[in-house]
């Protein structure tokens, strides 16, 4: 449990990058709202949506897994319960960015 | 070691401030959104995968409680990113007076509502 001043300064990075991608985000909710299936694949087509969207989504899980873990360590009392959680919340993260990643390179590709 | 240490938030034996609210709904709207974040990147996995996986998503979509729960979700966003820029500001120091304090969260508040009712309204 080092390096806490990093943890402290990424939290707040990543929290900057996301205040204008949420925006820009949650417009294109309300388009992607009434697309089907293919008009879905095409916003994801574009290299500036897929790539915006890959910066989101890698943000908002690094964001999320520092959020969570800071939760953990307040409020769990047991050392070996924190550990195991703080790993799940790890390993979790971590596999979601990489599943995501390459699902936007596949959908750039095809 | 540390088994009978009190922890610092303690939650249930504090009078509820407002500012002690904001911060608590702050972590509930955090810890919600993150598991939002998985089902994003699910989201995007199934777009990946094929029309035929992608239609999980539509059956579920078409469901009103997944219009509720996508109104909370829009909510739970503004909440959770003017109330982030009001501590990303406490970052630095600034706006820390008790009177901005109050009067900040209100605006947060404010903003997060007429925000969310925004989108709603222009989907």
């Amino acid at each position: 449990m080092k390096n806490y001043a990093n943890k402290w300064i990424l939290q707040r990075i990543t929290a900057v990058i996301l205040i204008p991608l949420t925006f820009w985000f949650v417009y294109q909710c309300v388009l992607l709202s009434n697309y089907d299936y293919q008009e879905t694949k095409a916003f994801f087509l574009s290299k500036f949506n897929s790539s915006l969207f890959f910066i989101l989504v890698i943000a908002m899980l690094y964001h999320a897994k520092l959020g969570c873990e800071t939760i953990v360590e307040d409020y769990v009392t047991s050392d070996k319960l924190k550990k195991v959680t703080i790993l799940f919340i790890s390993a979790l993260a971590y596999l979601f960015m990489i599943l995501t990643t390459l699902s936007i390179i596949f959908m750039i590709n095809l | 070691m540390s088994l009978n240490r009190p922890l610092s938030p303690h939650l249930s034996i504090y009078k509820k401030v407002l500012p002690a609210v904001f911060s608590i709904f702050h972590r509930f709207t955090g810890i919600g959104m993150s598991i939002g974040a998985l089902l994003l990147s699910i989201w995007i996995i199934l777009i990946a995968l094929g029309p035929n996986y992608f239609s999980i998503f539509q059956s579920i979509s078409s469901y009103v409680i997944f219009k509720v729960f996508l109104f909370f979700w829009t909510m739970a966003i503004f909440y959770h990113l003017f109330n982030g820029i009001r501590y990303l500001i406490w970052s630095y120091g600034k706006m820390m007076e008790l009177d901005v304090v109050y009067k900040s969260a209100y605006i947060v508040l404010a903003l997060s509502i007429l925000s969310t009712l925004f989108v709603w309204l222009s989907v």
